[in-house]
Parts: C-alpha cells; sequence; structure tokens
C-alpha cells in the first residue's frame, strides 16, 4: 500500500541566506509508493550523497584504458567515408566512380546521383575500403558532376522575397511560428513609464563534440549485430534507415556505449552517414568503421541554429516589469525548426506576447543543443533588462531580484552577489574605468525543468541490482555515460542505500540489452535513474531481509534496516556483508522501477551567474576575468561531478558568447572555418576563474530530490558576461560572439 | 593523404639532393602545417623529405662577431626558453613563446613556421576558387565573403601570413642561410615571398633545390631598442589578429638613426612598412613620433570591408610594439 510521508523539502544549508527569503525551505505530504524508498529530507546527513567523489572512470579516462567507439579495433576492419558536396544547393547529376571501383582494397561504393543536395556536407558517394589510407586515395578518385542551383544559406539571404526555397513545395523559407500572447500586452505597453527596445544577433555554434558522430558497425555471422555506437542513447538507436541498411532484425541488434566523447544533444539517433556504413556491413560481412572528419563533424553534426531577437520591455520607473514582446527569426538550416528563442523566461512578466519564425536556409539542419533556444533567449533577454535598469538608474541585480518568484534563485542571487562582491566591484557607472582596460560586472539568471521520467514508452525504467554472497554488488541499467558521470551518481547512491562504499559498486551502462533507461537529454539523466538505483537497493534489502528471516526464524516485516545494519526486534543484528553471505551460488537478482514523479513546490531549477570581465577599448579584446556560478539541480548527489557540470557549462557558454561562430560564404554556402584552430573554440588558458557553487535543494519530485543540471549550467553564461561587458564599456554589444571587430563597432557608435 | 614515399636525409646537403632527385618531394621539418595541407589534399606529394635525422640543424649559436645562428631544427619552445635568445633577442623570445599552444611549440621550428602557408580557408579548401590555385579573382574580395582573417592591402591575394615570428625577424634582419646542394648562401629576408612571377606568395618560395639551414642574425654594436606587440583573440592556440616587430636605434643625440617595422598578419607576406620606418628617422621616440608612424603605416590600407577594423588594431600594435621598445631598459 502507498503510504503518505510528510517531510521537509527546499534548500539544504546556506542558514545565512535561505532564513531571509520565504519558501525556501517548505513542507509536502506526498504519497510514497510500497517499494519504493522514503525520501530523504532537507539538511539529512548523508554518508556518501552530497559529497566531494571523483568519477568511478576517471583512472580510465586518463590512462587510455577508457575505450571510446573511435577506439574499437576488431579483427578485419573496414573503413567508411564520404565524398559530399560543396555546394549549399546542387543537383548530383553524375557520380564517375569507375576508377575508385576498381581500386585494390575497395570493398563497395554507393552513390546518390540524381540526388537534390541541399546544403555543403550532403553525402554523393560513399566508399568501404580495407585501409583509412586507400579509402581517401578512392574518394580522391571519384569525380561528381553538379549543376549548381541558388541557395541563400544565411536567414536574412533566405528571407528575401522570391528566394529559392529549400522545400520544393514552399512558398518561402519562412515558416512563421504560432504567436504567443499571455496577459494585456497592449495596457502593458500603453501604461508604461519606461519602454526599451533592441535588437539581438547570435551565431550558428556547432557541436564540435571531440569525439565525432560515427559507429562501429558488425554483422555476427549468427545473424544478429553488434553496434559500437558514440551516442546519447544506446536504446532507440538501432531504427530507421540505419536499421534497414543492417538488414537484421531490431531485436538482434546490440548497442554499446560504454564511454562517449561528447554530445551536448547532437547524438541521439543514427546519421545518414550510420545507415550508409551499416549497407556496407550488411554487404561486405565485415565491421566497418565510420566516423566523421573534423570538417563534417563541424558541416554535419549539429549546430545551435542561430538568431535575430527584436525585443521591447516595458516597465515601471522603480523596477517592476509589465510586460515583454517582440519578434525572432532563426535558422537552423534545411529543417527551420528548433530555431526560437527562450527569451520570456524566469521572471514575472505580466504580460507576454511572441512571435517566433524559423527560416530555411540551405545548410544542414540544427540539432538539440545543451539548453535549446535558451541561451540565445537569455542573451537578449538579459540585454534588455540591462537597458531598462541603466534607465531608470536602478541595480541591475535589484531589478532581477524584484521581478524574479523563484524562492531557490532569491537565495542564490545573495550568494553570489557576496562571492563576486558585488556592492564593490560592479561600476556604478558603466564604462566609468579610466584607462585603455576597463572592467565590469554582469549577471543573468538560470532555469530549467526536468525531474526526470518514471517510464517511457519502452516500459518503466528499471534498474536491476546483483549481488553475490561475498557482498559484490552491480547496479546496471542501458543508460549511457555521456562524460556526465551517471556510473558514479549510480553508485553513489547505492552506496548510500546499502551501506558500502560506492568505489565497490560496479555499475554497468551503455548496453542496449540492458533494462530500459532513458536518453540522455534534456537532463533528464541523473533524476530518472538515480531514484530508480535507490527503489532497486529498496527490494534488494527486503530479499537479504528474507533470507534472514529464515535464517533467524522472524518474521521479515520485523527486521529493520538501521545504521547500516539488518537487526529484529530481538537484538540480532548483520552487517551488509554478513547478510549478503547467506545468498546463493547463483547471486541476488532483483530489480526496482523508477516511480512516478511527485509535485513540487519548486518546479523548475534555479540558477544565475555573475562574470566580472576587462575590455581592452584598443584591440576590442574581452577577457573573463571570474564567473561565481550558482545552480541548483535538486538534491546534489555528487558534489564533485556538479561542480565539473557547472564548470563545463560555463566554459562553453563563455565560449559561445566570445568565440564560436560558423562562417559560411554567403555565396557559396560552404563553412570557411571547419577546423579547431580557425572556429575559435575556448581553451584552457582562456578559462577564468570559475566559483561554481552548488545550492543542494531537496525538490520533492522523486526519492532523492534530484533534478538535471547538465543544460541550465550553460543558459546565462553568454548574458552574463555581455551584460559584464556593457558595465565595463558603457556600451552594449548587441552580437555574439563578441568578437574584437563587433566590440570596436561598439564603441566607435558610442564616440559617433 | 596520399601515400607517400618518405626519406629521411642525413645531412642537409642530402636533403637538398632529394628534394631535386625524387619525383614531387617537398621538405618536411616538424610537419605542423604540412600535414594539415596533406590530409586536405593542397599538398599532394609522391614524396616527403624528413629533416629528422639531418644533423647540424638544433642549434643556437652565438658566433665570434656576435651574430646569432638558430639551426632550422630549433624548436618555438627552444626559442622561447634559450637564455641567449632572451638576452639578446627578447622580441623572438617573446613571440616564440606566445605562439600556438605548448604541444606544438614542442615541436614546430623556426624553419617550419617560416614556410608555412596561410591559413585562408578559401585557400585550405580545393573546392573554393583561390588566386593562389589559378582562379582569376579572389573570393574574399567578392561582398559576402567571410572576410575578417583577410590582409588589410589590395593585393592580388589578401589572405594574411600567420606567422608571428617572421615580422620579428624582419624587423632583426635576419638572413635566411639556404643549403643547395653542396653550397651555403644567404638569401634576404624579405625575398623568400616574391614569386617567380613576381607577385606576392602566400608562403615563402625557396629556390630549387633549396633547404633553409638556419636563420642567421647579424650582431649590431650600437644599442638595440626592441619590440613586440600580438593582438589575438584568445591566450593560446589562436591565430593572431596583428602583430607587429620593431628595432630601433638612436643617434647620439638621441633620435632615431635606424629602425624596422614589420607587420605580421596583414598582408600574404610579412609586411614591412617602409612608411611607418619613415616615420621614425631623425625624430625621438615621443608619443607623437609613435603616433605618426602608426598612422603612416596604414596610410596605403585598402581593407576589404569585413578586415576593416583590423587597420585600427594595426596600429594599436605598432603603438604598443613601439612603447614596448622604448620601456625596455
Amino acid at each position: 500500500m502507498p503510504r503518505q510521508v510528510t517531510y521537509k523539502v527546499g534548500i539544504e544549508n546556506f542558514e545565512k541566506y535561505r532564513k531571509e527569503v520565504e519558501g525556501a525551505v517548505q513542507e509536502i505530504t506526498v504519497e510514497v509508493h510500497e517499494l519504493d524508498a522514503e525520501p530523504w529530507p532537507v539538511d539529512t546527513p548523508l554518508r556518501h550523497v552530497g559529497h566531494d567523489i571523483p568519477r568511478l572512470d576517471a583512472p580510465a579516462k586518463v590512462t587510455g584504458a577508457a575505450k571510446y567507439t573511435y577506439d574499437i579495433n576488431t579483427a578485419g576492419m573496414t573503413y567508411c567515408g564520404f565524398v559530399t558536396s560543396p555546394h549549399a544547393h546542387a543537383i548530383i547529376k553524375k557520380v564517375d566512380a569507375s576508377k575508385a571501383e576498381s581500386m585494390k582494397g575497395v570493398l563497395g561504393v554507393k552513390t546518390f546521383e540524381g540526388n537534390r543536395a541541399t546544403y555543403p556536407g550532403y553525402i554523393a558517394a560513399g566508399v568501404c575500403a580495407e585501409s583509412p589510407g586507400i579509402l581517401d586515395d578512392a574518394l580522391q578518385a571519384i569525380q561528381v558532376d553538379y549543376e549548381v542551383k541558388p541557395g541563400p544559406c544565411t536567414t536574412e539571404d533566405a528571407m528575401k522575397p522570391g528566394a529559392e526555397t529549400v522545400d520544393m513545395r514552399g512558398e518561402s523559407n519562412v515558416r512563421g511560428g504560432r504567436p504567443m500572447q499571455r496577459g494585456k500586452i497592449d495596457e502593458a505597453f500603453g501604461s508604461a513609464d519606461v519602454k526599451v527596445a533592441g535588437e539581438y544577433r547570435t551565431a550558428v555554434q556547432t557541436h564540435s563534440c571531440l569525439e565525432p558522430h560515427g559507429s562501429v558497425v558488425q554483422v555476427n555471422p549468427d545473424g544478429g549485430a553488434t553496434v559500437w555506437a558514440s551516442t546519447q542513447a544506446t536504446s532507440g538507436f538501432a531504427r530507421g534507415a540505419f536499421l534497414r541498411g543492417l538488414g537484421v532484425q531490431r531485436n538482434r541488434v546490440r548497442v554499446l556505449t560504454e564511454h562517449m566523447g561528447g554530445g551536448f544533444g547532437s547524438k541521439f539517433g543514427p546519421g545518414s552517414w550510420d545507415a550508409i556504413a551499416a549497407e556496407f556491413a550488411a554487404k561486405t560481412k565485415r565491421p566497418v568503421k565510420m566516423l566523421l572528419s573534423r570538417r563534417m563533424e563541424h558541416l554535419l553534426g549539429g549546430n545551435r541554429p542561430d538568431s535575430i531577437q527584436k525585443l521591447e520591455l516595458a516597465g515601471t520607473k522603480d523596477g517592476s516589469f509589465l510586460g515583454i514582446r517582440g519578434e525572432t527569426w532563426g535558422t537552423a538550416g534545411n529543417g527551420g525548426r528548433g530555431a526560437g528563442a527562450t527569451n520570456t523566461m524566469v521572471y514575472n512578466w505580466p504580460a507576454r506576447a511572441m512571435r517566433q519564425n524559423g527560416v530555411n536556409t540551405f545548410s544542414m539542419w540544427g540539432r538539440a543543443f545543451r539548453a535549446p533556444r535558451h541561451p540565445q533567449g537569455s542573451f537578449a533577454m538579459e540585454a534588455i533588462i540591462e537597458r531598462y535598469a541603466h534607465e531608470i538608474g536602478m541595480d541591475p541585480l535589484a531589478v532581477r531580484m524584484k521581478n524574479d518568484p523563484h524562492p531557490i534563485r532569491q537565495v542564490q542571487w545573495r550568494i553570489g552577489a557576496d562571492r563576486i562582491d558585488w556592492k564593490k566591484n560592479r561600476r556604478k557607472v558603466p564604462g566609468s574605468d579610466k584607462g585603455v582596460v576597463k572592467r565590469g560586472l554582469g549577471c543573468a539568471a538560470a532555469r530549467w525543468s526536468q525531474a526526470g521520467r518514471h517510464m517511457s514508452r519502452g516500459g518503466p525504467y528499471t534498474v536491476d541490482i546483483a549481488i553475490d554472497r561475498e557482498g559484490n554488488v552491480t547496479v546496471a541499467n542501458c543508460v549511457q555515460d555521456i562524460g556526465t558521470g551517471i556510473r558514479t551518481v549510480m553508485a553513489i547512491l547505492a552506496a548510500e542505500e546499502l551501506g558500502t562504499d560506492p568505489s565497490l559498486i560496479n555499475v554497468e551502462v551503455g548496453d542496449s540489452r540492458l533494462k530500459p533507461g532513458p536518453g540522455s537529454g534534456g537532463s533528464t539523466t541523473s533524476p530518472t535513474i538515480g531514484p530508480a538505483v535507490r527503489t532497486a537497493c529498496v527490494v534488494a534489502k527486503d530479499s537479504l531481509k528474507a533470507l534472514l528471516a529464515l535464517e533467524w526464524n522472524v518474521d521479515e516485516s520485523k527486521i529493520e534496516w538501521t545504521d547500516g545494519d539488518f537487526v529484529d526486534p530481538a537484538g540480532k543484528r548483520a552487517t551488509f556483508p554478513q547478510a549478503c553471505s547467506l545468498i546463493g551460488d547463483d547471486g541476488l537478482r532483483v530489480s526496482g522501477q523508477r516511480q512516478r514523479n511527485w509535485t513540487s513546490p519548486y518546479r523548475e531549477t534555479a540558477g544565475c551567474q555573475f562574470a566580472q570581465v576587462s575590455v581592452d577599448t584598443e584591440t576590442g579584446v574581452i577577457t573573463v576575468e571570474k564567473v561565481v556560478a550558482v545552480h541548483d539541480c535538486g538534491r546534489v548527489v555528487d558534489a564533485l561531478t556538479a561542480r565539473n557540470q557547472v564548470n563545463g557549462g560555463v566554459i562553453q557558454g563563455i565560449s559561445y558568447a566570445l568565440y564560436e561562430e560558423k562562417q559560411l560564404d554567403r555565396n557559396l554556402g560552404d563553412m570557411v572555418n571547419p577546423t579547431f584552430d580557425t572556429y575559435r573554440i575556448m581553451g584552457m588558458a582562456d578559462c577564468p576563474e570559475i566559483d561554481a557553487v552548488m545550492t543542494s535543494v531537496v525538490s520533492g519530485f522523486n526519492n532523492a530530490g534530484m533534478m538535471g543540471l547538465g543544460e541550465p549550467a550553460t543558459v546565462p553564461t553568454a548574458a552574463a558576461v555581455a551584460n559584464a561587458v556593457f558595465n565595463a564599456i558603457g556600451v552594449e554589444v548587441p552580437e555574439l560572439p563578441m568578437t574584437p571587430a563587433r566590440v570596436l563597432t561598439a564603441l566607435e557608435g558610442k564616440q559617433g | 593523404m596520399k601515400a607517400f614515399k618518405f626519406v629521411r636525409p642525413r645531412t642537409c646537403e642530402e636533403a637538398s639532393k632529394a628534394v631535386q632527385a625524387e619525383s614531387n618531394a617537398i621538405l618536411k621539418s616538424g610537419g605542423i602545417d604540412l600535414l594539415d595541407r596533406m590530409k586536405e589534399h593542397v599538398d599532394d606529394p609522391d614524396t616527403v623529405v624528413g629533416l629528422v635525422d639531418a644533423e647540424g640543424l638544433e642549434a643556437i649559436r652565438i658566433e665570434d662577431d656576435g651574430a646569432i645562428n638558430i639551426g632550422a631544427k630549433v624548436t618555438l619552445q627552444q626559442l622561447a626558453d634559450s637564455e641567449a635568445v632572451q638576452r639578446f633577442l627578447p622580441t623572438l623570445a617573446e613571440a616564440a613563446g606566445l605562439a600556438a599552444s605548448p604541444q606544438i611549440r614542442n615541436r614546430a621550428t623556426i624553419a617550419g613556421n617560416l614556410a608555412q602557408h596561410t591559413r585562408c580557408g578559401y585557400y585550405r579548401r580545393a573546392s573554393f576558387p583561390c588566386v593562389q590555385r589559378g582562379a582569376s579573382e579572389c573570393p574574399v574580395k567578392q561582398d559576402g565573403a567571410v572576410q575578417d582573417t583577410a590582409g588589410v592591402f589590395d593585393d592580388e591575394c589578401v589572405s594574411a601570413h600567420p606567422s608571428s615570428i617572421a615580422p620579428v625577424l624582419g624587423s632583426l634582419e635576419a638572413q635566411i642561410k639556404l643549403r643547395i646542394n653542396e653550397v651555403s648562401m644567404f638569401a634576404l629576408f624579405d625575398n623568400l615571398w616574391i614569386r617567380r612571377d613576381g607577385k606576392p606568395a602566400s608562403h615563402a618560395q625557396l629556390p630549387e633545390g633549396a633547404v633553409i639551414e638556419a636563420i642567421h642574425i647579424p650582431a649590431r654594436s650600437e644599442k638595440q631598442y626592441v619590440g613586440f606587440a600580438e593582438i589575438r583573440q584568445k591566450a593560446a592556440f589562436d591565430w593572431a589578429l596583428v602583430t607587429c616587430a620593431v628595432r630601433y636605434a638612436l643617434d647620439p643625440d638621441g633620435k632615431i638613426g635606424d629602425a624596422s617595422v614589420w607587420f605580421g598578419s596583414i598582408a600574404p607576406a610579412p609586411h614591412q612598412s617602409v612608411p611607418a620606418m619613415r616615420a621614425l628617422l631623425g625624430q625621438e621616440c615621443t608619443d607623437k613620433t609613435i603616433q605618426a608612424a602608426a598612422e603612416a603605416s596604414m596610410k596605403n590600407a585598402k581593407p576589404v570591408p569585413g578586415a576593416a577594423y583590423k587597420v585600427k588594431l594595426a596600429k594599436v600594435a605598432l603603438k604598443r610594439a613601439l612603447e614596448h621598445a622604448r620601456g625596455r631598459s
């Protein structure tokens, strides 16, 4: 029978700040499933959960023992690569592969004559060969004739009347979104003391995964197939054209992702490239290795759409928001979807009206990218808030706090402001530093809303647990560790629940044969699987109680788990290893299912970041000197990997703010900087001091109180940096990345 | 990349002969740039003549007259760390220490740095038109092209020479010691970047069969004021937007009697600014003189629109390099 549990949720520790904020700790009542674990209330002292625990696979990663898809080499390996179109738009008239086909060591050629290639990088031919060298020779030997057609590749060109359309049936590349309206927008603007308008732009950012997209595909003699894939979803990878290419029944395909070298949302389903590799594997009956080149990775591996955002804010003289309205345009390339900007979030907007348009261009489509739509939306929204605060002569942090309804973020603003010393270091008059190098502070808010899920269409998410009579514990689920540390999180939760040490827990993940687990997107992985680990441990302990009940000849319901030991009312006591010694040689194998989420007063996770920058006003070069990032992910399970996530989000966010830009020649459409030396991306030497502060918040959504973290950590960084630049130089740089050229242009505008 | 024959001569002389004897041969020093070009098929040599075993190219030597001889295979990190270079050629140590990343500095050599090709994205991809490959017009000059990495002069090729070491060597009036067969000879630094048809090249042009043996920096009797400034976005592993290296000496009356001003990353070749030099000669090195030299240096600039900001950066770089030189005791 489910039981009612009343307990305290909210922010842990930080007593000094939380006592100032109403709702920072609250009492809730939830209905707990009979097999589920008891929720841990706020401030419960725990032995492992919430501490700094190094990731379990760190030694394997730093020594190279960890094998990524790229590292898989099996006997008889063959290699697959591609000839791609350099044109924005062309018909592939003829592919002459005769020379390549006759080369020794070439095992297969597939051509795509007649196809309409609607982005640079479109595959015109695929080749499978005995060695990478033969493969490259064969690719060079293939001649492709293209009929080049007009192909606007920038958002603005594609929007022009009469522009060539990506969708041949379409009349325009613009896919107007449905207008969104909440509240009385005209009234808000009509009655406002202050109105501020601005236009903001962001560039296309590529995912730039260190390990490119791809797979090693092997059709086995028994009629099954093994696929080592660099994917964020082992469970759903074998599908579509890839599965058809393999020609193997879905239930005979095993997908393995033991380690993954970066995905950021771009690596869910298989790509057209995987499908071609699968066909070669089926045809040659030999393993095929196919991983994209860096150039193809930049062109095809996904991107964050660009944006043009026109925004208007209405507010009162004393800093209350009345409304926000505007229109945005963005391109995700061929698809044109997902090109919005989430720019009405976080704050209390009494009235909102937005229209978001996707624009098709002749470029590869975008893919989900760490907090899709959020960094670009945050940049524009926070910039116009900054201008509004400046206009009414108010501290921009005070304006934000005044309009922020989230009790947790109210605590976080206070923590962050103290740690960056906002009062002292913010320039009261933006741009007022003397000299060439000017400093400033900025801040911005993060949000996310993800507390995990209990099931997919594949059934309830289930964690297996196996315990042997020596007390060795294995927890397993098909979820993949995409570098974010789910292995370690699973081990910590199991160790906490079973009274053992995380380093003694064996975790198996990244294998489609294991029980259903989520794809790693939307920051769902930890809050989905973490609570299921606890549930599985509860089931395992119940089984151990049953064994003890037989041994002790007592009713199993009388045995309690106290302080890491099993005890019965008569005082008999068994440690976890003692109890395990009762297990038979066949081992104990049980599972626990993720239970449905409860409702929590903290529907969204909160976060905020503060940046300190210096700007060289002669060269336009911006240096980020310090970032304070205060984040919530529900309960923190591993403080070390959580801060690690935040560091990564900040670094990727600064990189987005200052450096990253997919540059296309707008006449030809092809990418001019498809390498890591010309596509600027942040390096170690550019990293500022990052003060990552986790506020652990028992969310009340699940037995562990967990929520997601991966995405919110990168939402506000670019906005905070941009606002700091405004504070430093007294003029807004309204376009990302904030390159020296753009900074100098903004400064010229200020003088002129 | 295409399969190639790898030859490992033991001496510079053998290397020179191998480059001539082998079919479609190319020299490899650290290989930083060459391997990138080969992977992209910008270069498809049949033979790579690797200098890995060639002897006598690793030393930094101070000659009797005070000239400094830097072997072709001296790495950028060795340049940055060398006490002799730090003491006698400080701008060279500074530029080398700022270049690329630690891994690349440990591998890249001074000769290879001079011989590298432009990083222009159009040059680096065979499917783009490029005047260096015979196209009639540079696409970077067309509206719609990505122009921000271009040079600032209206050359036929508007690429930017990537080396930050080259302008320093130019300012120090370095000579390039070349070996052709049994013979060593000195080449003028400027001549390295002139194509056989007389047009500016986007990378060093060696005479047939020539191998860079050393970089020779002549000794000077009078006190030299040297300065270097590099403007780039990232703190490491980034191409400069502009670099500037200067050298001057003062006459007994305190006026500049001898000067040299070189820029990197603003033209297809390392760019010597004669107008800036003229603006310095006969003047005291005051703020006003520096400003005049900065203005003079960009008098002939005619950038494509996207690179216009680099004109401003070049002036700032020159100003900072001269201030750097003036402030050095």
